[in-house]
């Protein structure tokens, strides 16, 4: 399900860059200096292909998430070129925005908080559909059941609101609100870290279903490196905000190359081989 | 195991007024041996944290525990009187938890809050405290610490936070260290080393561990032993090389085939994983607490009085059922 | 401890439901004033401004409940029609200055930038500025009459709800159900109105009850003053003001309005608190 070298990449990022101001004194303002800089993603250039599941791995603070949101502008990047198919991302503005921003959805990590808790599970979802005349909205209720079927939840999940649902649940309507609008590409910012094991396998086959029913492209974000591992067709390892390893996973995980991959791999704790650090008594 | 440190028989906590009181805890027997790192692994709501908790009887409000014995060096806890346990959770048990940041005081320096503890907890004078605090701080393995000293919280990176709190908890030289998913919100690269430094303190001091964690790898890395639980129950217990690589407990069984490993990079294989979710507080009330979700499961499951049978040498498990070895 | 509660978070929805007892009082109370003064011309015995000067100044009886005023006029019926005319006023302005500041700070906390920068030194003005001497102001320029003290009261009273708004907002703004809302490509009114309002307007709520009482306190200050309701209309303050000089042989023209105006205060004060503690329950669980 690689990218095939002929056909247009999906998302072609080009050396995107963004700072941060860390610190900034009235003097660099006088001299209209830029102050204290931060850069959270440095020069970073990657491709997405149809289809294709791209792992973006790394440490806190490594600008995974920051290059998660940069790509539909929810951070504005500060240079390089972000070309979604043959759109423009950083040039465009007002109606071609949202409807860059409606092919490339975004899941968020915190299930608990990434919906609105005044809003039914069905109001939130048509809301979704309806904003971008999605084809079925005219009758809310199949619409609704028919992108709740989608992520395995059932018609009845509509009338509950985000408070009733639990974590695994929560994120799948999370999902559901994202596929409503009929994306191309999902974005899952640490979309399973915060839920418990046997649930994130659920929803990790959740994600590959949606991948071969619906022909999407997903760039996973995570830090968990054994999640991306068996998600992921091919990873990125990011550190201080640099691409330093990019390749198909089991190239990268079976054979690293780089010192950053290499050490995160080694503090990575593994169940299979338990070796208690300590020595037993 | 030589001598046992800390023995919990039949703890039960339950939340809630009489007639609506559900249990978060469904008689948890436990022990933990000199010296010895036992890990409590299990997923949210699964009671991890309550129990450990209820060796310094420290309960969320509303909480209730029950047990025929929480035997801490021989003394039962429940006995201690007001200023009994504050000296049992001053001197005896050391704690830390998942956020660290939340656990300082953002307004004082960490060295202060480090002496702080020696002086209230050892009663030393206020130079001997800032002499042992800088020790401390370098035996947690921070650089340059009569710099650090003088840091506030904030200041300092998660894993340092850690490592602070990590000096408050073994400040006084506890005997038993409980780390309630104290290494969930780092890095896997700062996780271990947080870890190894908890292994070593262990073996410096002569401390046991009573390790939290989610994470199967985290507990499969550092502990001696390990207690699964489930829905408020321990359902195995054993030795952790026993639980990882021959699990008797079909729930211990489908949790770890359903953690995704770094060898399986690239081969795409979808894992079964568990199906519907964890029981919520109060939901199961009598039976076992996994029957739902279990492959093995029976009617006679529904009813059942659940009690730890012996499965391999010091290895126990809550299910009659008798799965075949080896995944 | 989170974890273990993550199951039972189920129903805090309704946890508000809860009755706690200062709100069921709060309301009770309240409930009776405003009823009362909803009635008034089903309830009042007299017409309010009825002269009746042979039965000036007389104590509380059968026939004038709370006894009447120097000029003969019934106090119990200029008290109902006092308490109508206070809580309409009083409502209205309260309420309009919610309206507008949670609006105005909305917005600004939302788009931030230069725009709350200016919205921002405005609230801080308005704010800074003593609250009595404004309304005094506007009382200058549009004349006595209750219309000028609303004018100078939602002139002022705006502001605060547009500080509340304005933090919650900017809080609220870094949510992720709010980033979702530009994620999803909705239009920005959409996510101001639809998503972010809702969500912010409840501390505002609960701050109004305070600011009720604040109003109806301003509001009959100032017609005690003869800048409000003009003679004859009857207000609670124009009524307190009435009796002022019959403090010692007729009490009860001074003290029975002002009994009315203290328990509308804590009737109110009590809903407030009754909000706050269905929040914090909320919050906890």
């Amino acid at each position: 399900m690689n990218a095939s070298p002929d056909t247009l990449p999906l998302l072609r990022v080009t050396q995107a860059v963004k700072q941060f101001v860390l610190r900034r004194t009235l003097g660099d303002r006088v001299a209209r200096r830029p102050g204290v800089l931060h850069t959270a993603v440095d020069h970073v250039s990657f491709e997405l292909g149809s289809g294709e599941v791209l792992g973006l791995a790394g440490g806190s603070g490594s600008g995974k998430t920051t290059l998660a949101r940069m790509l539909i502008r929810l951070v504005e990047p500060d240079d390089g070129q972000i070309m979604f198919g043959d759109s423009d991302v950083r040039a465009a503005s007002g109606h071609a925005l949202r409807e860059i921003r409606r092919q490339m959805q975004m899941v968020f990590q915190d299930p608990y908080s990434s919906l609105n808790p005044r809003m039914r599970i069905g109001a939130a979802i048509f809301e979704a559909g309806k904003v971008h005349h999605q084809p079925g909205v005219d009758d809310e209720a199949a619409f609704v059941a028919r992108v709740l079927d989608l992520v395995r939840l059932p018609a009845s999940a509509a009338r509950r609101f985000p408070q009733e649902l639990s974590g695994g649940q929560r994120q799948r309507v999370a999902i559901a609100r994202a596929l409503a609008v009929g994306p191309k590409v999902l974005i899952a910012d640490e979309a399973v870290s915060a839920l418990d094991v046997s649930i994130q396998t659920q929803l990790l086959n959740l994600f590959l279903d949606l991948r071969d029913e619906l022909g999407l492209s997903i760039i996973f974000v995570a830090h968990q490196l054994s999640v991306i591992a068996e998600v992921a067709d091919r990873v990125a390892i990011m550190h201080e905000g640099k691409i330093v390893e990019i390749g198909p996973t089991a190239e990268v995980f079976h054979r690293p190359q780089h010192d950053y991959t290499r050490s995160l791999l080694a503090a990575h704790p593994s169940h299979t081989a338990p070796t208690p650090r300590g020595g037993s008594v | 195991m030589s001598d046992i440190l800390l023995r919990i028989e039949n703890l039960r906590i339950s939340f809630g007024k009489d007639d609506r009181r559900v249990a978060a805890v469904n008689g948890v027997s436990l022990e933990v041996g000199s010296g010895e790192v036992v890990g409590l692994v299990g997923e949210s709501g699964s009671g991890k944290s309550l129990t450990c908790r209820s060796v310094i009887r420290l309960l969320p409000p509303g909480g209730e525990m029950t047990a025929n014995r929480v035997l801490f060096e021989g003394v039962d806890v429940q006995s201690l009187d007001r200023d009994a346990l504050r000296a049992h959770r001053a001197h005896n048990v050391g704690m830390i938890f998942q956020d660290p940041f939340s656990c300082l005081d953002p307004t004082k320096r960490i060295g202060e809050q480090i002496a702080e503890t020696l002086r209230v907890n050892v009663g030393l004078d206020r130079e001997a405290a800032k002499v042992q605090a800088l020790s401390l701080l370098e035996d947690v393995g921070i650089s340059s610490p009569e710099r650090r000293y003088l840091a506030y919280p904030h200041e300092l990176s998660g894993g340092m936070r850690q490592r602070v709190m990590i000096a408050i908890a073994v400040a006084t030289k506890p005997k038993l260290l409980i780390a309630d998913e104290a290494t969930t919100a780092l890095d896997v690269t700062t996780q271990a080393q947080i870890l190894d430094l908890i292994v070593r303190l262990r073996r410096e001091i002569g401390m046991s561990v009573l390790l939290v964690s989610h994470d199967f790898g985290v507990i499969a890395q550092v502990c001696d032993r390990v207690a699964v639980m489930y829905g408020g129950y321990v359902v195995e217990f054993g030795p952790v090389a026993d639980i990882c690589n021959r699990p008797q407990h079909p729930y211990t069984r489908a949790l770890l085939d359903s953690i995704p490993t770094i060898e399986s990079a690239g081969q795409r294989i979808r894992r079964d994983g568990i199906p519907g979710q964890p029981p919520s507080l109060g939901e199961i009330e009598q039976g076992c607490p996994f029957v739902n979700r279990c492959s093995y499961a029976s009617d006679a499951c529904r009813t059942l009085e659940l009690s730890m049978r012996e499965v391999g040498p010091g290895h126990t498990s809550a299910c009659p059922v008798t799965i075949g070895s080896g995944s | 401890m989170s974890d273990t509660f993550t199951t039972t978070s189920r129903t805090t929805r309704f946890r508000f439901r809860i009755r706690n007892w200062e709100l069921s009082l709060g309301v009770a109370m309240l409930g009776i004033i405003v009823i009362a003064g909803l009635f008034a011309p089903l309830l009042a015995p007299y017409p309010p401004n009825q002269i009746d000067i042979l039965h000036s100044l007389q104590a509380p009886s059968f026939s004038h409940l709370m006894g009447t005023d120097f000029v003969g006029r019934d106090v119990f019926s200029r008290v109902l029609y006092g308490v109508r005319i206070d809580v309409f006023v009083v409502a209205l302005i309260t309420y309009a200055g919610l309206v507008i500041g949670v609006i105005i700070g909305t917005v600004a906390g939302y788009f931030g930038g230069w725009l709350d920068a200016i919205i921002g030194r405005v609230t801080d003005t308005v704010v800074s500025f003593p609250f009595i001497v404004l309304v005094l102001a506007v009382v200058a320029i549009v004349g006595p009459g209750l219309k000028g003290v609303a004018i100078g009261i939602v002139l002022v009273g705006w502001a605060l709800y547009s500080r509340l708004a304005r933090s919650e907002m900017l809080a609220m703004r870094e949510q992720p159900f709010m980033l979702a809302t530009r994620a999803l490509g909705y239009s920005t009114p959409r996510a101001i109105f639809r998503h972010a309002l809702p969500n912010l307007v409840r501390s505002s709520l609960v701050y109004s009850t305070v600011d009720v009482v604040v109003n109806m306190l301003v509001l009959a200050g100032m017609s005690y003053l003869g800048l409000g309701q003009q003679a004859p209309g009857a207000d609670l303050g124009s009524i307190i003001a009435s009796g002022q000089g019959y403090l010692l042989t007729a009490w009860w023209i001074t003290t029975i309005p002002g009994t009315v105006l203290v328990l509308f205060g804590i009737g109110v004060s009590m809903i407030g608190d009754g909000l706050t503690r269905g929040e914090l329950s909320m919050a906890t669980v």
